[in-house]
């Protein structure tokens, strides 16, 4: 039925034959416009695959061509006849004496050199003509007996034996080359000529061992003239250009691709930046304009990155494989999640491998980063993995302990119980193998963790010494502040020491009055510090100059007499307006020991120690580094400020004088407004919420606070926290756009973390804009007044904070002497050692930027440059050193000991009033006594001495231990001559280095001869002898005492010696540090400069001068001893 | 292909050795390399004279106790400070130059002769001199005892070089214009001297009587400059016409304090 149908209709439809809208419509037109549109696809895809697809081809040619036209304009200027011009140079006097020289140098031995020459010549012609016979014999007889020894029979052997004999007998034609080329031939027997062969061999050897004699000043000259020429040449040679002309004439149009970790990163970065790795320094001026072709900035710190083995992507983010455009190439599109790094930030792909370092070579900036981070404070609110690592050791340590105690209760336990249940067991073997577990293992487990825990326990002694605290400690303000000041302060502290450490916290006047109450009323009120009489002003004026307080604090100018501008260092605080706010008698004692607390803290009691406390155990009340242990627990105690401020050994009356100095410091008579509300108890719960909220307790000391933890996010790697995760807020749509939201100006889109970086630290609280929140939810990040440039460098830093994407197998793992730098960077940075020394090469320490250390004068008194420190002296001396500046020794610590016992014993004053202790090695220092600069006491902890100590030795990469170099006791002879030259008026030592005599000492300019022994390395000290301009630039100690005397291989004294050097044909250098490392006391006397030390009897009252010794002592005018 | 490339490689590490060892000899070459044209003398040069006076009391000039060193305490000589020089009104060692005008705008040739900087008596003799870029400044040690040479320059290379008696002298150029440089003994720290070096020959260092004279002076307009080594600079416009002669004075005044900024070592140099 249905078939009939469909038939049915397909008749009809024949039938009717209606045209078809489908089959009869003419399809041309379509398939004309989709062939063409096809036709254009493919054209417009093969464009895009040549053209499109390859922007670098078009960079590619642009660079041969600018490259070409560089090159061209330098072998101009190489072929050009300037003075420096190899020509010109072969002209000038100097290369025409070496060449003199040269010449002369082998005239001199010329004919002998020419006869010489024709002797080997004749001598290689006859051994020519006499080997291949001769060989040939050789070999046969050496085959003889070869089957000599394989023979069995003996008449065999015989016949072989004749054989040999009758061949070394026969005489073997030699064909002779005579003098003009003919031919003799000439029958020679083999045993001469086997003598003749070996003699010519001798002879020859003998004649180039002579010609080598003959011709090696020759050479020297020769290689000198070389040198001037090469040295003297500033460019390129014609033809070094042309070859790289040749070079870039045949450059290939290709991808370049730089494979790295086993293709984890593939950078095709070079396709386009051709410049970068070429030979040429390439500026963007000599390119055509064309930035993207320039050299790398820092040949040098390519030279450790290798980009073959790093790649560029790695350091400088960016999509390595990105070829199609710029943006994709460098990555700065939506879909890649590690863009190029501005340029102003670039250095923070260094942080990726160097989040460890504290100070990365080549990196300024990022070092700045760090170093603000730090000093700005940002570490007391957001922790960061590396910074104030001593807060987490403590913790760990701590807890730890706590362990150790429960561990140790629970073998104690078992010891019980085990002996309790061998004297239940039945068996006598069960009985004696508990009693054996209780009695000999478990009490030797329990000594172990009592040598732990006491090991620990000294551990957190350490980690409490070296914990700091920004901010200062809070516990003390009622002693060191004035009480109306304080309000003042909190509302704008910009405002009164601008630059200031401590930021604005944007409060109200309710806030501020609640908070001055809370700190005025927690502070400690139970010790009051001993009333200090008034100082000099002047003199402390020039103490406060002289001693180095700059290094670290700033001042106005005006104040010491340095122009009007502030002056020193912005580690530590301006200290223009002190007279304005502190009190007399705090600022005395904070000078003369900062480190020295008013009371001890107890961590694990959470409080203060008092007196009465110790007074309970029938105890004064006296805590230093030697009574650190707490009287009512025996845990140990916070007993130092914990500030970075050293202890500069000041007298009594120089820590007066300086604190009246520091307190005529103001900018005019301060009037503030009444603060009676501050011992208003009612406001103080509100305080305390409120310095909790804002965190006051991360960077100062706050009595009860003392445990609060960091009120910050943690910054170690917010630089790879996804975008969406920073809170951009209300100003999203800005960032996207491109809005700025300070100045409302337009500028490039900043949706990344670099823009919110930089708007965050110009404006902490500036995403909070446009919003309506209570005050509890503000955002809480005080302004910090970040200058632009600082801002970059902390948002350089922050970038580079990130987990880093870099292959492990290129990250940077420092072992040895580079791990023992890396990890002393933190100590030299944290007690900022470049205030006064030069510890980085290329950084100059804060004194050498205050105009009274530019003039000659001044920089003598600059104190030592330290970049070679570690080859310089021992390391066991430098940790003598570290730990105590002054080297005053043993004696006069145990001096003080009794001093204070004394102290203790009369109790004359009350404990609660806290006065000065007096300090060992008091206002000296212990090697350059000289400078007016004093090398302070830091009281490092162990921990830190020895990482200082190997700081020093890691950068100098010097082996440890340190085992001193033997070197070879003087004769008498050479004791004499060392002792002429040292005193002889050609030889200016004594004139500079301090010789222990108060007179001569006052003018010195250097350390003592004496100390060397112990604190010198011996190779260090004769480099120093020769030329201490390359150890430190700028220092006293002239160079070119030595001249070099090439023929004996020696250094020699360079004025006039005395009569009895003539026999002398040793090096002076090394005699004189033989000398200066076997001086004593006794023998520097002798050397006539008079002075004796103070146990040591007068020159000359017992012993007999010599006649020589006579005859070198100096006339003086002033008279010996007492 | 390892042919070629080896090629490359060995010509890059050739530019590279000759870019490295090179570099450090390259100098900033003063008027050679400026661009500036040579002067050329029209005959027309004037001359500037004058006297540097002193206006007040001078500051008394302390003795310097040479003991420390028999043969600086034995040389004869007088032993007191330098700094400042009076002599009936007149204030010696002022350093007298010109700048500004064609002096600037030409290029000089140092003169052959060499200026003598000569060590007598434990002093610098003279303390206050000039030499031109270039020029040969020759360093005498007249005593018979060692001495250190050390010049403190900002925009020249330092140098501190010892010199035993006896030894022959030095022979030193400074390459850029350094108004002034200090230079002192570090074995004797009252000795101290200042050298000017210019481009150009219009120099002067006022004498005993106070007075100067520059010689061939291009004519133009110009900023003369006095400097003083405690009292410091002053400055003035003056116009110097075709052979002209001119007379310029100046007056220092002892009102006018120096604000010393230096860490001296007074008290241990000088006796009452």
């Amino acid at each position: 039925m249905a078939d009939n149908v469909a038939n049915e209709q397909l008749e009809k439809r024949a039938e009717t034959a209606e045209p078809d809208p489908i089959a009869d419509s003419s399809m041309s037109r379509a398939l004309l416009i989709t062939s063409i549109l096809l036709i254009l696809t493919l054209v417009w895809s093969l464009y895009d695959e040549i053209f499109g697809q390859r922007p670098w081809k078009a960079y590619q040619s642009e660079f041969v061509a600018s490259y070409l036209e560089h090159l061209e304009t330098l072998k101009k200027a190489a072929a050009k006849p300037e003075e420096r011009n190899e020509k010109a140079i072969r002209e000038t006097a100097e290369y025409k004496k070496l060449d003199a020289a040269y010449r002369e140098a082998t005239e001199k031995v010329a004919p002998r050199v020419k006869e010489i020459g024709a002797r080997v010549s004749e001598i290689d012609r006859e051994i020519g003509d006499i080997t291949d016979p001769f060989q040939e014999a050789r070999a046969w007889i050496a085959s003889k007996i070869y089957q000599l020894e394989t023979t069995a029979s003996e008449s065999g052997k015989e016949s072989v034996r004749s054989s040999i004999e009758d061949k070394r007998n026969e005489s073997i034609t030699v064909a002779f080359t005579q003098k003009d080329g003919s031919i003799k031939k000439e029958g020679v027997p083999y045993k001469q000529l086997e003598k003749r062969y070996n003699d010519l061999r001798d002879e020859k050897a003998r004649l180039n061992v002579e010609l080598a004699g003959l011709t090696k000043e020759s050479g020297e000259m020769l290689r000198k003239r070389e040198d001037y020429l090469q040295n003297q040449m500033s460019g390129l040679t014609e033809q070094a250009v042309d070859n790289i002309i040749k070079g870039t004439n045949a450059f290939e149009y290709r991808i370049r691709q730089i494979n790295v970790a086993g293709g984890q990163v593939v950078d095709r970065c070079e396709s386009c930046h051709l410049g970068v790795r070429e030979p040429l320094t390439l500026t963007a001026d000599k390119m055509g304009d064309e930035k993207a072709f320039v050299s790398h900035p820092s040949r040098d710190l390519l030279t450790i990155h290798d980009p073959e083995k790093f790649g560029c992507s790695t350091c400088h983010g960016g999509n390595g494989r990105g070829t199609t455009s710029v943006e994709k190439g460098h990555g700065r599109y939506k879909h890649w999640l590690w863009p190029l790094y501005y340029k102003e930030n670039v250095q923070a792909g260094c942080n990726q491998c160097h989040n460890a370092d504290r100070v990365t070579r080549m990196a300024d900036t990022l070092n700045r980063g760090k170093d603000l981070y730090y000093q700005k404070g940002c570490v007391g609110c957001h922790r960061y993995e590396g910074f104030d690592r001593e807060a987490d050791a403590l913790a760990s340590a701590r807890q730890t302990i706590k362990q150790l105690e429960l561990d140790r209760a629970t073998r104690l336990r078992e010891m019980r119980e085990t002996r309790e249940a061998a004297e239940k067991v039945t068996s006598n073997e069960e009985a004696r193998s508990l009693l054996n577990r209780a009695d000999v293992v478990l009490p030797q487990l329990v000594s172990q963790i009592d040598g732990r825990i006491g090991e620990l326990d000294l551990q957190t002694k350490y980690l409490m010494k070296d914990q700091k605290k920004i901010g200062p400690n809070l516990k003390e303000i009622k002693a060191k502040l004035r009480k109306e000041w304080l309000p003042v302060w909190l509302r704008d502290p910009q405002a009164f020491r601008p630059g200031t450490k401590m930021p604005s916290f944007r409060l109200d006047d309710n806030e501020i009055r609640a908070i001055s109450a809370f700190l005025w009323q927690s502070a400690i009120d139970y010790v009051r510090i001993a009333d200090q009489q008034q100082g000099n002003v002047e003199r402390g004026r020039d103490l406060f100059k002289q001693t180095g307080c700059v290094a670290c604090h700033s001042i106005d100018g005006n104040a010491i007499n340095q122009g009007s501008q502030p002056v020193g260092g912005h580690f530590a605080a301006n200290l223009s307006r002190v007279g304005e706010k502190a009190n007399f008698n705090y600022i005395v004692r904070w000078i003369h020991n900062p480190r020295q607390r008013l009371a001890p803290y107890s961590p694990s009691l959470r409080r203060d120690l008092t007196p009465d406390d110790y007074k309970s155990k029938n105890l004064a009340f006296l805590f230093d580094d030697d009574h650190s242990k707490s009287p009512l627990d025996g845990r140990e105690l916070q007993v130092q400020n914990m500030t970075v401020m050293p202890n500069f050994r000041l007298s009594e009356q120089d820590a007066r004088d300086i604190a009246s100095f520091l307190m005529s410091l103001k900018k005019g008579e301060p009037r503030y407004p009444d603060a009676s509300y501050l011992d208003d108890a009612s406001l103080k719960q509100e305080g305390e919420r409120l310095v909790k909220a804002y965190g006051c307790a991360s960077c100062h000391e706050i009595r009860g606070l003392e445990d609060e933890g960091r009120i910050g996010t943690e910054l170690t790697v917010e630089g790879s926290k996804p975008i969406e995760r920073l809170d951009f807020a209300l100003l999203t749509e800005d960032a996207m756009r491109g809005k700025d939201p300070i100045t409302g100006g337009e500028r490039s889109a900043w949706y990344n973390h670099k823009g919110f970086f930089e708007y965050k630290l110009r404006n902490p609280g500036i995403y909070d804009r446009g919003k309506v929140k209570s005050p509890e939810e503000r955002l809480k990040m005080p302004n910090i007044y970040l200058e632009e440039d600082e801002i970059t460098a902390l948002t350089t830093f922050l970038l580079g904070s990130v987990t880093t994407s870099i292959p492990e197998s290129l990250r940077y793992k420092p072992a040895g002497a580079a791990k023992q730098a890396q990890d002393g960077w933190w100590v030299v940075r944290k007690y900022n050692c470049m205030g006064c020394h030069n510890v980085l090469i290329g950084e100059d320490p804060t004194l050498a930027g205050v105009a009274m250390y530019q003039d000659a004068d001044g920089k003598e008194q600059l104190p030592p440059r330290l970049t070679t420190e570690g080859a310089r002296v021992n390391p066991d001396w430098l940790l003598k050193f570290l730990r105590d500046p002054s080297l005053a020794g043993p004696q006069a610590a145990e001096k003080l000991a009794q001093q204070i016992a004394r102290h203790d014993a009369g109790a004359a004053q009350p404990s609660a009033v806290a006065g000065l202790t007096s300090q060992p090695g008091a206002n000296r220092n212990g090697v350059r006594q000289y400078l007016r600069a004093r090398m302070p006491t830091f009281d490092f902890s162990p921990n830190e001495l020895q990482m200082l100590v190997n700081f020093f030795m890691g950068a100098s990469v010097q082996p440890q231990p340190y085992i001193p170099e033997r070197l070879e006791p003087l004769t008498g002879d050479e004791q004499t001559l060392a002792r002429a030259l040292f005193t002889s008026a050609a030889a200016p030592c004594l004139k500079c280095h301090m010789t222990g005599d108060p007179a001569h000492d006052a003018r010195a300019t250097a350390p003592n001869f004496l100390l060397a022994p112990e604190r010198l390395k011996p190779a260090w000290t004769r480099r120093w002898l020769i030329d201490p301009a390359f150890i430190s630039p700028g220092t006293a100690m002239p160079s070119g005492l030595f001249n070099r005397d090439e023929m004996h291989g020696r250094w020699v004294f360079s004025g006039p010696t005395p009569p009895s050097f003539q026999t002398y044909d040793k090096d002076h250098v090394e005699l004189l540090v033989r000398y200066m490392f076997q001086l004593t006391a006794d023998e520097q006397r002798r050397l006539g400069t008079g002075g004796a030390a103070p146990s040591a009897p007068a020159p000359g009252s017992t012993t007999t001068t010599s006649s020589l010794d006579r005859a070198i002592r100096r006339p003086t005018s002033r008279v010996n001893g007492p | 292909m390892l042919k070629k490339y080896g090629s490359m490689i060995v010509a890059a590490a050739l530019v590279a050795f000759m870019i490295a060892s090179c570099k450090p000899k390259k100098k900033d070459d003063g008027p050679v390399d400026t661009g500036k044209s040579p002067y050329q003398s029209k005959n027309d040069e004037g001359t500037i004279s004058g006297v540097i006076k002193f206006d007040g009391t001078p500051p008394d000039r302390k003795r310097i106790d040479m003991g420390a060193d028999a043969n600086c305490a034995s040389a004869g000589g007088e032993k007191l400070t330098e700094e400042v020089l009076v002599t009936d009104g007149k204030l010696a060692n002022v350093f007298v130059y010109l700048t500004g005008g064609p002096v600037d705008q030409f290029s000089f040739q140092p003169p052959s002769d060499p200026v003598v900087l000569d060590q007598k008596g434990c002093r610098y003799d003279p303390h206050v001199l000039g030499v031109m870029i270039k020029q040969t400044l020759r360093i005498l040690n007249s005593d018979q005892t060692a001495h250190n040479v050390h010049p403190t320059p900002k925009n020249n290379p330092e140098w501190n070089e010892s010199q035993p008696p006896g030894t022959a002298p030095k022979e030193k150029t400074f390459n850029r214009a350094e108004t002034l440089i200090p230079v002192k003994c570090n074995q004797h720290p009252w000795m101290k001297a200042n050298v000017g070096v210019l481009a150009h020959p219009c120099f002067s260092v006022s004498a005993q009587d106070g007075t100067y004279t520059i010689k061939n002076v291009p004519p133009g307009n110009y900023t003369l400059v006095t400097w003083h080594e405690t009292m410091g600079e002053q400055k003035t416009q003056i116009t110097v016409g075709a052979s002209e002669k001119k007379t310029q004075d100046f007056t220092y005044k002892s009102s006018v304090a120096y604000a010393p900024t230096s860490l001296r070592v007074e008290a241990a140099l000088i006796l009452p």
